[in-house]
C-alpha cells in the first residue's frame, strides 16, 4: 500500500470514531439536567375572591333577583345561603319566600356534581320561589369559588321528604 | 493522527471485531438507556412540576373566599402566608413579599400572567439549583360564570433540587445499564471473531506450508461465504502451481538421467579409444611429423573428452543425490600440498599455512576441490598463484589468490555455473567447464562454501571455507 493511500485509510477509519464520540456526547449532554425553561402555560387559574355574596330574593313583580351584600369577601356557600335565611332586609324593596327560622345554620357538602345543602327548613315552610332562591344562592357561590355553573343542588330539608331527594337548577344559571 | 493514538489503535482482527462490537453495542446500549432515562425524567419532572402548580393554585383557591377584596397589606400578607415560604403577592401597587425566592421572578413571568390569565409557570436556574417559578393570577367570576381578573397575583418559587436528584439517580441507572452491555458485547464479539478467524488462520497455515514447499497442502473450505470462496482459490492455486512443478520435475529428472545415461554410455567406447590413442601415442616416435602432431592432438583431445565425461558423471551423481562423504581427519596444510605434488604445481604455486591444523572431510574430495580451484586459477590468472591455508576454531578457510585480471562484474554470479565460460573467444579452454561447479558441491556437501571475489591487488581470489567438522555440525543443526 502506498503512503497516500495508508493515510486515507486512516483517516477514513477515524470519521466513525469522531462520529461515535460526538453521539455519545450529544447523548450525554441531552439526558439529564433541568434546563431554564421560558414562561409555559400551568393550568386554569384559580378564582373565589368578589367584594361581597350575592344572595337571592323575589321582587315586585315575583321575579327572583340578585342582591349584592358587600361583605368584603366571597366567604362560603353556607355563609351565603344562612345570610339569605336572614332574608333581604327592609329597604331593599325585596321580599323573601322563606319563613322565618329562629336558627340560620346551614350545612353544605360537595359532591363531584351535586351542592347538597342542609337547611333548617321543612318543606312547607318555603315556596317552590323560596326553593330556586336558595338553589341560586348556593349554586351562585359555588359558581363564584370556581365551580361548575352546571352543577346540581340538592336542598336537604328537615323532616323526610320527597323534596329533599331531587337535583334542582337555578333558572337565573346555567 | 496523533502518534499515542496510532499506537492505541487495534492491529489485530480481533481487537478491531471487539471494539467495533462494543462500541456499536454500547452506544446501542447507552442511545436506548439514555432514550428512556430521558422521557422517564420528563415524565418525572413534568409530573413534579404538576403537582407543585396544583398545589399552590388549590392553596390560592382556597384562601380566596375569605380573602377581603379590594385586599389591603394584611390581606396580601395572610394570602402569602396561605400559599407558603418564598412567596409573592402582588396587587396594583401593593406587594407582600417572603424569602430569597421573589427576586428570582422574571419580567417575562410577570408578563405573561398577566397577558394570559392562566396559571404560568418557568424554570430558572439560580445558585446552581433548579427552581420552578408558578405565577398565578387570582380571577373573579360572577355568579353566572364569567371571569376578569381580580389584580391579585401570586408568585410561589419552588426548589427543583430534588427532582434534579431523582433525574441524576435514573441517568446513572442508564449509564450503569450501559455498562452491563459491554460485557455480553465482548462476548459476542469473541465468539464472532473466532467464527471469522478460524477460517483465516487455516488459510494462513496453508499458505504458510505452501511456501516452505509442501505444494499438497490444502485447507476444506467451510460454509459458503467469500472465506469460503477465498479458500476454494487458494486450493486451486495451488492445484495448479503442484501441477506444473511437478511438470518441471519431472523434466528436469528426465535430463539429469539423460545426462547421466549418456556419459555413462560414452565411457565405454571411450575406454577403448583411450587405449587406441596411447598404443598410436607410443608408436609415434617412428611416424612422420605430420603424423605424430596429428596423434598428439589426439591424445589431447582424448584425455580431455575422458575428463569431460568423468566430470559430467560426478555432476550426475550430485544430482541424483548419491554422492557419500568419505569423513576422515587430515592435516589441511599436508592435504593440500600433496594435492599440489601429485600435479606437479609446487614450483608453480606459493603455500602459505602452519601444519597441524587438522581438518575432518573427505580427503578425495578436497584434493579435487583445490586442484579445480588452483588449476582454475593458473588457466585463467596470472602467476604467482598463491593458496594460503588459516583456521578458526570452528572453520578451516582455503584461499587461492591469482595475480590475473580479475573477475569482471557480470562474470561473478556465473563463475559456479555448469559450462559457463567467461571468455567466448577462448572457448576451447583445457577445463571442461565443470571444475568449479563440482568444487562448488563438494563444498555444499561439507558443509561449507566457495565464494569469489576479488582481491584488493586487482587477481581473483577463491575463498573455500570447510567446517572443521561436518559430521559434528550436522548434529548441531538436528539439535537445534
Amino acid at each position: 500500500m502506498r503512503p497516500a493511500q495508508a493515510v486515507r485509510a486512516r483517516s477514513a477509519a477515524r470519521v466513525p470514531l469522531g462520529l461515535c464520540a460526538l453521539v455519545a456526547a450529544a447523548l450525554l449532554s441531552s439526558g439529564c439536567g433541568l434546563h431554564p425553561t421560558g414562561p409555559t402555560d400551568g393550568g386554569r387559574a384559580p378564582t373565589g375572591v368578589a367584594p361581597g355574596m350575592t344572595l337571592y330574593f323575589v321582587d315586585g313583580d315575583g321575579e327572583l333577583k340578585a342582591q349584592q351584600r358587600e361583605s368584603g369577601r366571597l366567604g362560603s356557600v353556607s355563609d351565603a345561603v344562612s345570610l339569605l335565611l336572614t332574608g333581604p332586609g327592609p329597604t331593599s324593596g325585596l321580599r323573601t319566600e322563606i319563613a322565618p327560622v329562629p336558627t340560620t345554620r346551614v350545612a353544605v357538602t360537595t359532591a363531584p356534581d351535586v351542592l347538597t345543602v342542609v337547611v333548617p327548613l321543612s318543606v312547607d315552610e318555603v315556596t317552590p320561589q323560596g326553593i330556586d332562591q336558595i338553589v341560586c344562592t348556593a349554586l351562585g357561590a359555588h359558581v363564584q369559588q370556581g365551580g361548575s355553573t352546571g352543577t346540581k343542588v340538592q336542598v336537604r330539608f328537615t323532616l323526610g321528604t320527597a323534596e329533599s331527594e331531587e337535583h334542582r337548577t337555578c333558572p337565573l344559571i346555567g | 493522527m496523533s502518534p499515542v493514538l496510532g499506537r492505541l489503535r487495534p492491529r489485530g482482527l480481533r481487537p478491531r471485531l471487539v471494539v467495533a462490537f462494543v462500541l456499536v453495542t454500547v452506544l446501542g446500549a447507552a442511545a436506548a438507556a439514555w432514550a428512556g432515562a430521558g422521557s422517564a425524567a420528563t415524565a418525572l419532572v413534568d409530573g413534579a412540576q404538576e403537582r407543585i402548580t396544583g398545589e399552590v393554585a388549590d392553596r390560592v383557591g382556597a384562601a380566596a373566599p375569605e380573602l377581603a377584596y379590594p385586599p389591603d397589606q394584611d390581606a396580601l400578607d395572610r394570602l402569602r402566608r396561605d400559599v407558603g415560604p418564598n412567596t409573592l403577592v402582588t396587587y396594583e401597587d401593593m406587594r407582600s413579599a417572603d424569602g430569597t425566592g421573589p427576586r428570582l421572578v422574571t419580567d417575562a413571568l410577570r408578563g405573561a400572567v398577566r397577558e394570559r390569565d392562566r396559571i404560568t409557570v418557568q424554570r430558572v436556574a439560580a445558585d446552581g439549583r433548579p427552581w420552578l417559578l408558578v405565577g398565578v393570577p387570582l380571577m373573579i367570576t360572577a355568579p353566572d360564570g364569567g371571569r376578569t381578573p381580580s389584580g391579585i397575583e401570586v408568585y410561589a418559587v419552588r426548589d427543583l433540587s430534588g427532582v434534579q436528584d431523582q433525574v441524576d439517580a435514573l441517568t446513572r441507572a442508564a449509564a450503569g445499564a450501559s455498562a452491563l452491555a459491554l460485557v455480553p458485547a465482548v462476548l459476542l464479539a469473541l465468539l464472532a471473531a473466532r467464527g471469522v478467524l478460524r477460517p483465516v488462520r487455516d488459510l494462513r497455515d496453508t499458505a504458510r506450508r505452501l511456501a516452505s514447499g509442501d505444494l499438497g497442502a490444502r485447507t476444506a473450505p467451510q460454509g459458503a461465504d467469500e472465506l469460503a470462496e477465498l479458500t476454494a482459490t487458494v486450493n486451486e492455486m495451488a492445484e495448479s502451481v503442484q501441477t506444473s512443478m511437478a511438470g518441471m520435475e519431472r523434466m528436469r529428472a528426465d535430463a539429469r538421467r539423460f545426462a547421466s545415461d549418456v556419459s555413462h554410455e560414452l565411457r565405454t567406447p571411450l575406454s577403448t579409444l583411450t587405449a587406441v590413442v596411447e598404443v598410436l601415442a607410443t608408436a609415434s616416435d617412428r611416424m612422420e611429423p605430420d603424423d605424430r602432431e596429428s596423434v598428439g592432438l589426439a591424445v589431447t583431445e582424448t584425455r580431455r573428452l575422458v575428463r569431460l565425461v568423468e566430470d559430467l558423471m560426478e555432476v550426475s551423481r550430485f544430482d541424483a543425490g548419491s554422492v557419500r562423504l568419505r569423513v576422515e581427519e587430515f592435516d589441511a596444510v599436508g592435504a593440500v600440498r600433496d594435492c599440489l605434488r601429485a600435479r606437479g604445481w609446487l614450483d608453480r604455486v606459493e603455500l602459505e599455512g602452519v601444519e597441524g591444523i587438522t581438518l575432518r572431510a573427505d580427503r578425495r574430495r578436497l584434493d579435487v576441490v583445490v586442484a579445480n580451484l588452483v588449476g582454475n586459477a593458473l588457466r585463467h590468472g596470472e602467476p604467482p598463484v598463491r593458496v594460503r591455508v588459516t583456521a578458526t576454531p570452528d572453520e578451516v578457510r582455503i584461499e587461492v589468490t591469482d595475480d590475473g585480471p580479475g573477475l569482471p562484474e557480470e562474470v561473478r554470479p556465473h563463475v559456479f555455473d555448469r559450462f559457463y565460460k567467461a571468455d567466448t573467444a577462448r572457448a576451447r579452454t583445457p577445463g571442461s567447464g565443470l571444475g568449479l561447479a563440482i568444487a562448488a558441491e563438494n563444498a555444499r556437501l561439507h558443509g561449507g562454501g566457495i565464494t569469489a571475489e576479488n582481491a584488493g591487488g586487482g587477481g581473483a581470489r577463491f575463498v573455500l571455507r570447510l567446517p572443521r567438522d561436518p559430521g559434528g555440525q550436522e548434529k548441531q543443526e538436528e539439535g537445534s
